[in-house]
């Protein structure tokens, strides 16, 4: 994947693609983030409490890192926030799915109920499953490789 | 270009602070010390309480879609499931007002089926309680379960 990254203008589509999705993401959830803080809890990774503070802060970070990587400033850094936020989605969903409980929508881009949402996706890319996991994966696999590129093959001044 | 920890901390926590600010500051933020699903004239009871309750004579209410009712429920519990709240209400009706006490449940801190359950009775004029944190908390309790099937 950090092949990928060795041309500048390549890596400049992958950051404003990477760090535009995380902003995207990120403002349903600012919105609204009582609803967020209920998507949270059918996680079950955490109690009420624990629960809230992530679904105030999350999306913040989310934003933060994102719009730090759409402008260029501080790339590396703000590309491994979003791997180290992927590591930690990825663990909750491997532990969602072991336990086999049902999470209709995952929260990640909105907090909408599933069936409310874009209709034209199918509700298997929402929920908590195979379609996240390997997603995230992709996303993982990009934020990595903009966060080690090799520094002359960056698109801008760093 | 190595990376700077330091940026990465900054990102984090200036992240972190901003979401409690405007949590704090905006209008659309909420209490962060206890559930966002617990609302005005909610009565939460601990299953401790809740099995005192139970063995007194209260009648038990699982909100959970009716599937997971059958295959398993507190003890005596009823089917009342918010997803088929009218029909399901009607039928019990005449139980509900012969019971010496209601307690709605789910399936745990996330689930809000209990709390849409209780507010659904209350403005039909039945107090409900709702078993707080749900099965997990009862469970976590020791207290028993049925499991046998039910139709």
């Amino acid at each position: 994947m950090s092949g990928l990254a060795r041309h500048p203008r390549l890596e400049l589509v992958l950051r404003v693609l990477l760090g535009g999705f995380f902003v995207f993401a990120s403002l349903d959830k600012i919105w609204n983030p009582a609803a967020f803080a209920k998507i949270v809890y059918q996680w079950q990774v955490a109690g009420p409490v624990p629960s809230n503070l992530v679904a105030v802060t999350l999306p913040w970070v989310e934003l933060l890192a994102g719009l730090l990587l759409v402008f260029g400033a501080w790339r590396r850094e703000s590309a491994l926030v979003m791997a180290l936020l992927l590591v930690v989605f990825l663990v909750a969903a491997a532990s969602v799915m072991a336990r086999g409980i049902d999470v209709e929508n995952c929260g990640c881009v909105s907090v909408a109920k599933a069936e409310t949402t874009s209709s034209w996706l199918p509700a298997w890319t929402k929920g908590v499953g195979w379609f996240l996991v390997s997603r995230n994966l992709v996303l993982l696999g990009v934020a990595l490789a903009i966060a080690f590129a090799p520094p002359e093959k960056l698109s801008a001044p760093r | 270009m190595p990376v700077n920890w330091k940026r990465f901390i900054l990102i984090l926590a200036a992240g972190a602070v901003a979401g409690l600010a405007w949590n704090a500051a905006s209008g659309r933020g909420f209490a962060l010390g206890r559930s966002v699903l617990v609302q005005a004239g909610d009565e939460l009871v601990e299953a401790r309480d809740a099995k005192v309750l139970l063995d007194h004579g209260a009648l038990f209410l699982d909100a959970r879609p009716r599937d997971f009712w059958r295959m398993s429920r507190i003890p005596g519990a009823l089917s009342l499931p918010e997803d088929d709240f009218d029909r399901a209400f009607a039928g019990l009706e005449g139980r509900l007002r012969r019971a010496g006490g209601i307690v709605v449940y789910c399936s745990g801190f996330g689930c809000e089926a209990s709390h849409v359950v209780a507010r659904k009775l209350r403005e039909r004029g039945f107090a409900a309680a709702i078993l707080n944190e749900g099965i997990p908390a009862w469970q976590d309790a020791g207290l028993p379960m049925d499991s046998g099937p039910r139709s």
